[in-house]
């Protein structure tokens, strides 16, 4: 089996596996209770938020607990819509964004906000002076991804930052780094809201977690009890809480070497495909390594995707959470329906071997020549 | 050139003989918080130097910044040419990259064989900068940047305006006390102000199982490390107070309760300071906080130890407490809500002013001093090691 699907999950590592049942196995007491278990959990609780918090250099309290990035993106701007109606009803995000945010932004359109959408340039990048334009007085939030989860274009968020700031002080900052955390180096101070999700770093499905810089207010879309947190209560799952410290701790460790050797294998199988006139390398300079993004212009991607599980290859169409429609993020960038009706996402990892990418390199040279002979 | 940590010390300029002993504990102390990284360090009575490899600077930085007895941490340039065209240039080349418009060079020239002496050699310097460097005046009194050269033996050292440190005298160099420590805001703080004396702290708590919790045990145990970061570590005595306060609770008017329960809290203490050779008492006591705080009720129960009992924040407003305790980050944690043994079984009405007749009158129909014994036999001792790795490192 040759796994190349790592953008849409992750399998869990075994390290992160063994604190899941150890956890659940030895940790019983909820850290909400006032006995010597509770207490128990309660430190564990503590310990693996601590670990989350140096790792990023943030507070514990700026920590609220999701389960995954979805309920994160939900928390995020809606508890900001709710907490700052009254000084305004505008938001801003990019054409690059995770389908959630959409579908987020089509539900407050529908109670009355107003969504701009900023544009970007032919290499990904925010258009800096549209979005100085689009921001105005009542503007409380501007969204913009981290990286982009089909083309991996990696945004500069501290440039962003200061220029919504520059704009209008009071508007907030919210970025969905899903795709970034794990894969290249983020600093949260940089944004006022952060979500993230452990199944893209080799962690379990159903947690994640927000971040909420103290110096901002958001309302609760949950109501409950349970001392961890106010916005989100409720018992906490310290099973999956380790587990997702555990990943962020492993997924951190020598960042920079694992995005080079990435590099390495990105670049072998742009090599290989370049060749083909009609095989299209959706990559601009600002796309990080573990994202690589094709447009096979003269077959349909289900097909191909269909003749490579036959290989046990696994890729993507566009993301596992857009499949069957036309790649958005493909047509904000290169405004080509063809282009963007025919993509297919590699993702890559640091566990990704050499051997696997040359396989894979001369299975699809074999399948795609087969069919071209077919056409 | 390389670079190396230049300490200026806290407030020595009034010791005279004893100066070395001050000097060395904070060598001590410092080269326990740095035991991490190699390092070498070197002093005489105006300074203190430290090399490390260039890659910890910044670890030792972070340490140092939590050692009292420091009055500034600079990052000076080491170099071993002598040669005082060499030295212009250097000096020249650290001072360009910096944003300043007025300046003044010092020279110390410890080495005495060197042959241009300290006032020309600054001279040479200043007149060198001005030469190089457009823009710039010499201000000897209120300089924006401070250019301090110093000529040693093999060789000459340059550094400029540092941070600020703790100040305060090195921990352990005025002995020990014992801190009443209950897990409110003032006591941590009462803690703080006295290890920035030089008074080294052991700490006491009192528990009342099943009236207190772990967690409130816990919560003093986290009050402990914060301290502990400037302590050096820090040794906690449990004194299990349940059937103490329960007799007092069944046989004293309610009205005293208060003033009773702390007047064994410093018999405890003052037995538990005795044998562990502290020299005083420290609590966060502040004057008229609550009705054991008037100046009456201090009276009546200091009155039952002989040992001095220092109050550092008893001048204080709750303002400038809370203040400090932000400062040193044990406000967060001393307003977790977990009820201590001073909270619970408090009466409606404790008297302001009570009178020491009555209270060991009252005290007089309990038999304390049994209990007290078997309390102090039965006290837990915790060390509390702040290096301490977190016990659930392996799970995560």
């Amino acid at each position: 089996m040759i796994y190349l699907d790592y953008s849409a999950t992750t399998p869990v590592s075994y390290e992160v596996l063994d604190t899941i049942s150890k956890v659940t196995k030895e940790f019983i007491g909820n850290p909400n209770s006032l006995h010597a278990l509770g207490l128990k959990s309660a430190q564990l609780l503590e310990s693996a938020t601590k670990q989350i918090a140096d790792i990023f250099g943030i507070s514990t309290n700026e920590i609220i607990y999701t389960s995954g990035a979805t309920e994160a993106n939900n928390m995020a701007i809606i508890g900001v819509a709710m907490a700052h109606h009254r000084k305004g009803k505008h938001i801003i995000v990019s054409k690059l964004e995770h389908p959630s945010i959409y579908a987020i932004c089509e539900y407050l359109k529908s109670i009355g906000f107003e969504i701009d959408y900023v544009k970007n340039d032919n290499e990904g990048l925010i258009d800096f002076d549209d979005l100085k334009r689009l921001i105005r007085d009542d503007t409380i939030l501007v969204s913009i991804c981290a990286v982009n989860s089909e083309t991996g274009v990696r945004q500069p968020l501290k440039m962003i930052r200061q220029i919504i700031k520059k704009e209008n002080i009071a508007t907030i900052f919210h970025s969905d780094m899903t795709q970034a955390i794990g894969k290249i180096a983020v600093n949260f101070h940089d944004v006022d809201l952060a979500s993230m999700s452990a199944h893209k770093i080799f962690g379990p499905k159903g947690i994640g977690f927000l971040y909420k810089s103290n110096m901002i207010k958001i309302v609760p879309l949950i109501y409950g009890s349970g001392k961890v947190n106010e916005l989100k209560p409720g018992t906490p799952p310290l099973p999956l809480i380790a587990a997702l410290s555990k990943a962020i701790r492993l997924a951190n460790d020598s960042l920079e070497k694992r995005e080079r050797f990435i590099n390495l294998l990105n670049n072998k199988i742009i090599t290989a495909l370049e060749q083909y006139p009609n095989i299209k390398i959706n990559k601009t300079k600002y796309s990080i390594p573990q994202i690589l993004n094709i447009s096979i212009m003269n077959v349909m991607p289900e097909t191909f995707i269909h003749i490579m599980d036959k290989h046990e290859i696994y890729l993507s169409t566009n993301t596992a959470c857009s499949s069957g429609d036309i790649s958005s993020s493909i047509m904000a960038i290169y405004n080509d329906i063809k282009r963007a009706k025919h993509t297919i996402r590699i993702s890559l990892s640091y566990v990704t071997t050499t051997e696997e990418v040359n396989k894979f390199i001369e299975i699809f040279k074999e399948e795609y020549e087969k069919i071209m002979q077919v056409k | 050139m390389e670079k190396i940590i230049i300490l200026k010390y806290g407030e020595l300029s009034t010791k005279k003989d004893n100066i070395n002993y001050f000097i060395k504990t904070l060598k001590q102390n410092i080269g326990k918080v740095i035991e991490d990284v190699d390092f070498q360090i070197y002093y005489d009575f105006g300074r203190m130097y430290i090399y490390v490899k260039e890659e910890d600077i910044d670890y030792c930085l972070d340490r140092l910044k939590n050692v009292f007895g420091i009055l500034e941490i600079i990052v000076g340039y080491k170099s071993n040419d002598l040669d005082i065209e060499n030295i212009k240039n250097n000096v020249l080349d650290l001072v360009k990259a910096k944003e300043f418009n007025t300046f003044k060079v010092k020279t110390k020239r410890s080495n005495k064989n060197y042959p241009i002496n300290s006032m020309e050699v600054s001279r040479l310097i200043g007149g060198y900068l001005l030469k190089n460097i457009k823009n710039i005046t010499v201000d000897v009194h209120n300089p924006q940047l401070l250019i301090e050269i110093e000529i040693r033996n093999n060789e000459v050292l340059f550094y400029f305006n540092g941070i600020k440190g703790l100040g305060g005298y090195p921990v352990g160099t005025l002995g020990k006390g014992l801190l009443m420590l209950s897990g409110g805001i003032d006591s941590p703080v009462a803690g703080f102000l006295t290890i920035k004396r030089g008074v080294k702290l052991e700490a006491i708590y009192f528990e009342s199982p099943p009236h207190t919790s772990d967690f409130a045990k816990e919560k003093v145990i986290k009050l402990c490390k914060i301290l502990g970061q400037y302590n050096a570590n820090i040794k906690l005595h449990i004194i299990n107070f349940t059937e103490i306060q329960e007799t007092i609770l069944k046989n004293i008017p309610h009205e005293y309760l208060i003033t009773i329960m702390r007047r064994m809290m410093y018999r405890i203490s003052a037995i538990i300071a005795h044998n562990n050779k502290c020299n005083i008492l420290v609590n966060g006591e502040s004057i008229g906080q609550v009705a054991s705080q008037t100046l009456t009720s201090m009276r009546v129960i200091n009155e039952v130890v002989k040992i001095p009992v220092i109050r550092p924040v008893a001048c204080f407003d709750k303002l400038e407490i809370i203040n400090i305790a932000k400062k040193i980050g044990t406000y967060d944690i001393s307003t977790l809500p977990y009820e201590d043994c001073c909270t619970i079984f408090v009466p409606d009405h404790p008297v302001i002013n009570p009178s020491l007749k009555m209270a060991t009158e009252y005290e007089n129909h309990i038999s304390y001093e049994e209990l007290i014994h078997k309390a102090i036999k039965n006290h837990e001792v915790i060390n509390i090691n702040i290096k301490e790795e977190n016990k659930y490192q392996d799970l995560l």
